[in-house]
């Protein structure tokens, strides 16, 4: 059974189309990357299927029943743009309005220890308004986590953490997905962050799904390529050239020459007495490859 | 955080679910400084009002005409006047609804700014819980306005000295059937910013204006003194006077439910049928 089912679906604001036939499929225990440009129609894919938006056409599944469903929908965590919080309470007071909201049995326990895993147990008794963004990021991802969800649907939660609060973030992500079977659907324009913890991808553009792939498809459709630096940038590119060989110099300068091995560039160069400084093998990162369809399409 | 391998799919029954909403709502009505400084404004206009009342010209020396010679003509009139010819015939305990109406356009509009029906609604899909629970929670609120309206009014009416006397049943019972019609009032300003709710002022304003009871007044001045005025709120409200008696309750109780049921139906399509944030 997967975790989410969306098919053909649209959604119209006025004379705009937001979704325009979007398929989506997220498997169960999936940490899955929902990624698009500014617009492409992820916070409205997110908001539909939290019941905040309704959609103009196509179905939508959680856990193979209608989205609409009561009893599907208490087991969603939701963080969308940012935490739905009373600015004048306590952080503490935030939480516990938003477990008697779920109906939580022991919602002190459950409050402490959620607050306890985004490390903001100090901080429960802070009025809301005074929390910095990473503290009020991570009070939205607490309050997502209230009543053991399972399907978190999570909209730029690392936005304005700080790298150790990126960290923590990401540790509690993993460990709900591996050891507690929960699904989440995170979107997030840090791509470098959703790589390390992401084991879906679907990319959306113009409303529509481009692409959709697990990370072990993404990791074998990303290139190898290896990078380079010599005296002659130029020189390199020509040699490479000739070995049929097509080399892009990158923002930083360094030549990157693909289908080919750190070997076999410093052999070919050696040969023409172009000594090389600095050579590695590397691969085409989430960004990169992001970048490149992205680019594709236009 | 508990082991969700094997899932499970529970339906939250309807009591579970208003009785969290209820709890949440009381909590904030009780934890905010909005609910305290209403009931004091309630308790002021009163004072306010008959303290003012024959005040004397600081120009002319001459002192006007007393709006009141009873305290409790500061609570309700002494018979159904729709057709109103005079601020002291109007003003009275309908006016907290006017100021009710703004409390709970600020409450609902709180829901809305801070983003918490995110949260809420993303969980909770059944729209007439929310409706419920705000009405409730609003309604509970403008009673107790009409309480502290009444005590601001008696201490006022004890300072100026004004006469006390009154036909006790009958001032309880208009009492009572202004309080009971603050449910009914209630579920016409949740409907109402429930439609302006991506407008906030706009549902402060129509609250306000509702609130007034003006289109009765209007209709009123056409129609004259008609029981059928009763219908409605405004109507309802101001037959609920110190004439009253059992049949007065009566009909505000059946009027004030009438109109919550139909206001809570229409506000649960209209977020059934649209976006909700």
């Amino acid at each position: 059974m997967n975790a989410i089912e969306i098919t053909g679906l649209t959604k119209n604001f006025g004379p705009k189309q937001a979704l325009a036939g979007l398929d989506m499929t997220v498997p169960k225990g999936a940490i899955y990357g929902f990624l698009g440009e500014n617009g492409s129609g992820k916070s409205t894919t997110e908001k539909i299927l939290c019941g905040l938006v309704r959609e103009s056409g196509g179905s939508v599944r959680i856990f193979g029943k209608p989205h609409t469903d009561s009893d599907v929908r208490s087991t969603i965590g939701v963080l969308i743009e940012s935490p739905g919080c009373f600015p004048n309470m306590s952080v503490w007071e935030n939480m516990m309005l938003q477990a008697a909201n779920l109906g939580c049995e022991d919602a002190k326990r459950e409050v402490t220890e959620v607050l306890k895993l985004v490390h903001m147990e100090g901080s429960a008794s802070n009025k809301y308004k005074n929390c910095s963004l990473g503290m009020k990021q991570r009070i939205g991802i607490a309050m997502a986590l209230l009543g053991d969800p399972a399907l978190l649907v999570l909209d730029e939660p690392i936005n304005g953490l700080d790298a150790d609060g990126m960290r923590i973030v990401r540790e509690v992500l993993v460990e709900l997905a591996a050891n507690h079977g929960v699904t989440v659907l995170v979107s997030s324009h840090i791509l470098g962050e959703l790589e390390k913890i992401a084991t879906h991808y679907g990319i959306i553009r113009g409303g529509k799904m481009l692409r959709e792939m697990s990370a072990a498809e993404l990791d074998a459709s990303c290139r190898t390529y290896t990078t380079l630096r010599t005296r002659d940038q130029l020189r390199a590119q020509e040699i490479l050239a000739q070995q049929g060989k097509r080399a892009d110099i990158d923002e930083s300068g360094a030549l990157r020459a693909f289908d080919t091995t750190p070997a076999e560039v410093a052999a070919w160069l050696y040969a023409q007495n172009l000594l090389v400084g600095e050579i590695a093998g590397a691969k085409i990162s989430l960004e990169e490859y992001y970048t490149d369809l992205m680019k594709e399409g236009r | 955080m508990q082991q969700t391998t094997t899932l499970t799919f529970e339906k939250p029954s309807f009591s579970r679910r208003l009785h969290g909403m209820l709890g949440v709502d009381f909590y904030r009505l009780f934890h905010t400084p909005l609910y305290y400084i209403f009931l004091a404004v309630a308790a002021i206009i009163p004072a306010m009002i008959l303290g003012t009342s024959g005040m004397e010209n600081p120009q002319t020396g001459v002192a006007a005409a007393p709006l009141y010679t009873n305290v409790w003509h500061i609570i309700a009139a002494e018979t159904p006047t729709y057709v109103v010819s005079s601020i002291a015939e109007y003003a009275n305990m309908n006016m907290v609804f006017i100021f009710g109406g703004i409390m709970v356009s600020i409450f609902i509009g709180h829901d809305y700014k801070s983003g918490y029906v995110k949260q809420l609604f993303t969980t909770h899909p059944k729209k007439q819980d929310y409706m419920i629970a705000k009405i409730l929670t609003c309604a509970f609120a403008m009673a107790c306005m009409c309480l502290t309206y009444l005590l601001g009014a008696v201490a006022a009416g004890l300072l100026t000295g004004l006469s006390l006397s009154v036909d006790v049943g009958s001032l309880v019972c208009a009492i009572l059937g202004k309080m009971i019609m603050s449910l009914g009032w209630a579920a016409l300003y949740t409907f109402l910013n429930i439609i302006f709710r991506k407008f906030f002022g706009v549902s402060i304003a129509s609250s306000f204006f509702f609130g007034t009871g003006l289109p009765i007044i209007a209709a009123a001045a056409l129609l004259g003194n008609n029981a059928i005025l009763n219908l409605f709120l405004y109507g309802s409200s101001v037959f609920a006077c110190l004439s009253s008696g059992v049949t007065t309750l009566l009909v505000c109780l059946a009027c004030s439910v009438v109109w919550a049921v139909i206001y809570t139906l229409l506000g649960t399509a209209i977020l059934n049928k649209s976006d909700v944030y």
